[in-house]
């Protein structure tokens, strides 16, 4: 049912770079059959069990700076840039 | 110096000047240096600024200043959880050097108080794990006995807190990850209410479900734990406004005339014969202190380890995106790369654990799936929320065995992944609902393993949950830790 | 038929602090990487916390353009890997699971075209990539991440690139007047559109930089869609950019994999209750849409409905006609500022350099109402005026403009003008429709200062005679 092909779609869709995805054919699709049994499930509520915030509450839209430099404790360059490989 | 003191003693005796904090903190710093060849729960030990602060305090509490509540306590810091200055791996290579500038909450109320971090602590990857064998750092040991697994993935926590290396410690629950080490380990463990403690500075694994969690030998020093770390947090948008509960008053009231539902799906087939029995006595030792125990059945119990994987897992494959080594992380040129070849093999240091969800996540998320698999998983939390509504109309707790099963060797359940999640099914249902759960010791098993009972209680119902775990606490009576 | 939709991003620049973060949401000529905290660099353990304003300018919004507005709205990850994200996924707004964006299914009416509006959502703007020459590396500016953004996403119900200025025009000047952004900011607004041509595929332009551009690379593009269609060869579905250089529109990459978002729930905002109460207070505080503006001048001011439209439709004009007209001449300073002003002043930037002011525009009403200018002096008058930014009074002087009107002064220079031109004024005699030439020749000699009425009314009686 998985296929290497799909680990190693997978494994693009989140850039790990997998050096052996055999070994996670197994292992994934013995878990996704696992979750299977979840279309079993029925259960009709629109409630999500999340928070919910007022709009008069949110956070008051005012300016402060951080407190420290930032960009000191990051892996910047001479010109505090961050260096980044280009995309092509 | 008994350094096997409750938290609760050890502030009486240095707030009296019994104790002198240096050199409770100087015995311990010693302790950990003797145990940790065998036990391995610490990552980093920060020696140098423990003492310090230790003499501080002594100072401000000979002066008469004012000294915070914790008095010095030292306290350990499960590594997932931001400290300034400290080092904060998640115990991954991919965060090996990276020092937050800043405190979590959590981290920050503790110092307010004067507690002393006193090192961070093991976890598995990312906390991704049961056992913390998967840590990048190798895998903490139990004090009880040192081939058997802390649990996880808070293991690093369980030990330090068992083995007398610290006062208590502030893990992370997310399927199970303070009470499992807390049952292993033969300490107190509490999962609160989501929304109750702040996650700002707790690095993010599954965000819908995760808290902290405080651990310590006793049920009254996580309370007083809790008073200092709980409440809103305006650098977290999840918290929830509570009002000002002091969690330790009131604490020993015990549970006469309360209603406690035994859940029926979390002590049937499957579970271990030596931990059914304890729990049975567990539950008659309950019912002689005046609670009425019913059996209840929760049939959404059985969909919640595929919820839980499905859900924590697509979290976790978009938390763990930002770790693409570029702003912080460790130590690897970008020469020569291009941005998506430098960053898979960047990513390619994950553990082999968070590499697998991160796959089930993107899995689940991908186009069409969302329906199938994400949906329906949080239709059973709302199903698993209800049901337990539905209960505690009935009965104001719910009782547990924590860990359907004795602790492990290490190496044992390594290989088979499903095997390993499985054995989160009876802490998963608190994590998905919301709910608080505790983890009280309550025996050992005819081989010297710990066995911890777990309780439950609605959301936000922390303060009773702590009463009945008090209760139970005071009925167990419980060897000193070998080691 | 031509199709064109839009798709269009707006920063709220006029807003204190980012959407997720307070760090400041106006990042431009700061130096690098100081404009950051880490919420917006995504730092483990961070997390982001909704601004307040953010919500209501983008509630704003969605009203202007007549959205239906959620009580209930979240937000949504959408993954990818990107330098320039430093979560490496967005947080932003996403419908395909219910509308629980800011604003869909809106519609705005603009000069009597109806444009429906898809959906509006709130999401965060990414980081700045800095690319240095030939060199593998990109240098990354975080200052700008988390930046709040409105995104607009419109029904392809544009039919031309005139409409689509117009309609940006409008969007500009609205964003400005609810006091959300400066749209004229340098990346302020950017805007992509699709566009197709009768039945054929739909092609995406991407990455225009400014308004004027937009209407080329569309005016481009149509071109460029039908000589293929006419030649039989079908359109190509795919991603474009505007090449400014060359003024044409240039293929992107070779059609890339549609990319798998993965969107899910952004667990760590709860969902945000806007209640109607608090939609009513946000309207109180918008200025006058551009509905209420154009009913306003025809019911309260009797302005012809095409001129009403011309005007409401223009921030810059109407606020000139507020100041301009008092109780008698609304019309008329309307009509000179929509017939006259406009031709020599209709972009931004000619608008600014306008010399002219509401006194100007007041005093040139009121004099041609009272017939102290006839309408054709007048024009030379606003001309001067808006060319020297001299009184009306200085104007009339030096132009030697006015209004003459007494029938003896006006025959003798008709009688001049008959003179001179006997061979029109035969013409006249025989083809009366003839006649606005000698009127004409009259107004030269007046310097535009003849009454109108008065010649013709004298021209008739002596031809006649």
């Amino acid at each position: 049912m998985v296929e290497r092909k799909e680990i190693e779609h997978l494994g693009d869709l989140v850039k790990v770079e997998l050096k052996e995805p055999e070994k996670y054919i197994k292992q994934v699709e013995q878990i996704i059959q696992y979750f299977d049994r979840l279309d079993a499930v029925e259960f009709n509520s629109d409630d999500t069990l999340r928070n919910e915030v007022d709009l008069e509450n949110l956070r008051d839209d005012t300016h402060e700076p951080y407190d420290i430099s930032l960009i000191d404790h990051l892996k910047k360059d001479q010109n505090n840039f961050i260096r980044a490989p280009r995309m092509v | 110096m008994n350094l096997g003191i409750s938290a609760t003693e050890f502030v009486s005796q240095a707030k009296d000047g019994a104790i002198s904090v240096e050199e409770f903190v100087a015995k311990t710093l010693d302790r950990i240096n003797r145990v940790e060849e065998k036990l391995h729960a610490f990552i980093t030990v920060d020696s140098q600024n423990a003492l310090a602060k230790s003499k501080e305090i002594d100072k401000k509490i000979k002066s008469k200043d004012k000294v915070g509540i914790c008095f010095g306590m030292p306290i350990s810091i499960k590594d997932n959880i931001c400290t300034a200055g400290l080092k904060t791996t998640c115990a991954s290579k991919m965060l090996e050097n990276f020092v937050a500038p800043y405190d979590a909450t959590v981290v920050s109320r503790l110092k307010s108080e004067d507690a002393i971090i006193i090192g961070k602590v093991n976890l598995d990857e990312f906390a991704m794990g049961s056992t913390t064998e998967f840590s990048y750092f190798g895998t903490s040991r139990n004090p009880w006995n040192i081939d058997y697994v802390p649990g996880g993935s808070s293991g690093g926590s369980g030990v330090s807190v068992s083995a007398l290396e610290c006062l208590g410690s502030l893990g992370s629950d997310t399927g199970g990850s303070v009470r499992s080490p807390a049952s292993f380990c033969s300490v107190v463990g509490l999962k609160p209410t989501y929304g109750l403690i702040s996650r700002y500075g707790l690095v993010s694994y599954a965000n819908s479900i995760e808290q902290v969690g405080p651990m310590a030998r006793t049920v009254e020093d996580v309370a007083f734990l809790l008073n200092i770390i709980s409440g809103h947090d305006p650098h977290d948008n999840t918290t929830v406004k509570n009002g000002h509960v002091n969690y330790t008053q009131d604490i020993s009231s015990g549970i006469s005339g309360k209603k406690i539902g035994i859940i029926t799906q979390m002590i049937g087939e499957g579970v271990d014969k030596e931990v059914v029995s304890a729990t049975n006595r567990a539950i008659s030792k309950l019912q002689e202190l005046g609670a009425e125990c019913i059996p209840v059945s929760l049939d959404a119990v059985e969909h919640s380890v595929a919820a839980y994987y499905t859900i924590a897992s697509a979290e976790a494959s978009s938390n763990l995106s930002r770790y693409d080594n570029l702003r912080y992380g460790f130590d690897f040129g970008t020469e020569g790369y291009e941005f998506k070849a430098f960053i898979s093999k960047a990513r390619s240091n994950f553990g082999p654990e968070v590499t697998r969800r991160m796959l089930l996540g993107a899995f689940v998320l991908s186009t069409g799936y969302y329906g199938k698999y994400y949906l329906k998983a949080q239709k059973v939390r709302t199903m698993i929320k209800a049901q337990l509504d539905e209960a505690f109309k009935k009965v104001d707790f719910l009782i547990s065995p924590t860990m359907p099963i004795l602790p492990f060797k290490v190496g044992e359940k390594i290989d088979d992944p499903l095997k390993l999640y499985l054995t989160d099914i009876n802490t998963i249902t608190a994590n998905l609902s919301g709910i608080p759960a505790i983890s009280v010791p309550f025996e050992m098993s005819n081989s010297g393993l710990p066995i911890g009972m777990q309780l439950f209680a609605n959301s936000f119902e922390e303060k009773k949950l702590l009463q009945a775990a008090y209760a139970l606490q005071e009925t167990a009576n419980l060897p000193e830790v070998p080691l | 038929m031509t199709r064109i939709g839009l798709e269009i991003h707006c920063q709220l620049t006029k807003l204190e602090s980012k959407l997720f973060c307070s760090c400041k949401a106006e990042y431009r000529n700061l130096a690098p990487n100081s404009n950051i905290c880490p919420v917006c660099t995504g730092l483990p353990g961070s997390l982001p916390i909704l601004n307040k304003k953010a919500v209501e300018k983008a509630v704003m919004i969605s009203l202007a353009l007549g959205c239906k507005i959620p009580e209930k709205i979240a937000f949504f990850r959408k993954n990818y890997f990107y330098p320039d994200l430093p979560k490496n996924f967005q947080i932003t707004q996403y419908n395909a699971y219910g509308p629980t964006s800011i604003g869909s299914d809106g519609k705005i009416i603009i000069q009597g075209k109806e444009i429906k509006i898809r959906r509006i959502q709130l999401e965060e703007d990414p980081g700045r990539l800095v690319y240095e020459g030939k060199s593998m590396l990109t240098l990354v500016d975080y200052n700008r991440a988390g930046t709040p953004l409105v995104e607009i996403v419109t029904e392809p119900d544009f039919e031309t690139p005139k409409q689509v200025r117009i309609f940006l025009n409008v969007l500009a000047d609205l964003v400005e007047n609810i006091g959300v952004s400066d749209p004229y900011l340098e990346g302020a607004m950017r805007v992509d559109g699709n566009i197709s041509e009768g039945d054929g595929n739909r092609v995406e332009i991407k990455n225009v930089g400014s308004f004027r551009d937009i209407e080329k690379a569309l005016h481009f593009e149509i071109t460029r869609q039908q000589s293929l269609l006419e030649r039989e060869i079908s359109v190509v579905s795919e991603t474009r950019h505007w090449d400014d250089a060359r003024r044409i529109t240039v293929s992107s990459r070779s059609k890339e994999e549609e990319q798998d978002y993965r969107y899910l729930p952004e667990a760590d905002i709860p969902i945000v209750l806007i209640r109607n109460e608090s939609i009513e207070n946000i309207k109180k505080q918008m200025p006058e849409s551009i509905v209420a503006k154009r009913e306003r001048y025809v019911k309260k001011y009797g302005i012809p409905a095409q001129v009403a439209d011309v005007l409401s439709s223009d921030r810059f004009y109407a606020d000139l006609f507020e100041k301009s007209h008092n109780e008698r001449n609304a019309k008329e300073v309307a009509n000179i500022i929509t017939t006259d002003l406009l031709s020599y002043a209709d972009t931004r930037e000619k608008k600014l350099e306008l010399k002219i002011t509401a006194q100007h525009i007041s005093d040139l009403a009121d004099s041609v109402m009272d017939n102290k200018l006839t309408r054709n002096s007048g024009k030379q008058a606003l001309q001067e005026m808006v060319k020297t930014g001299k009184s009306l009074l200085d104007v009339i002087s030096s132009l030697d403009l006015g209004h003459v009107n007494d029938s003896g002064s006006i025959e003798k220079i008709i009688d001049e003008v008959f003179q001179e031109e006997k061979k029109a004024v035969t013409e006249a005699r025989q083809n009366p429709d003839t006649i606005n030439y000698l009127v004409g020749k009259v107004m030269k000699k007046t310097k535009g200062k003849a009454d109108p009425a008065t010649t013709l009314d004298i021209l008739r009686k002596k031809l006649s005679s």
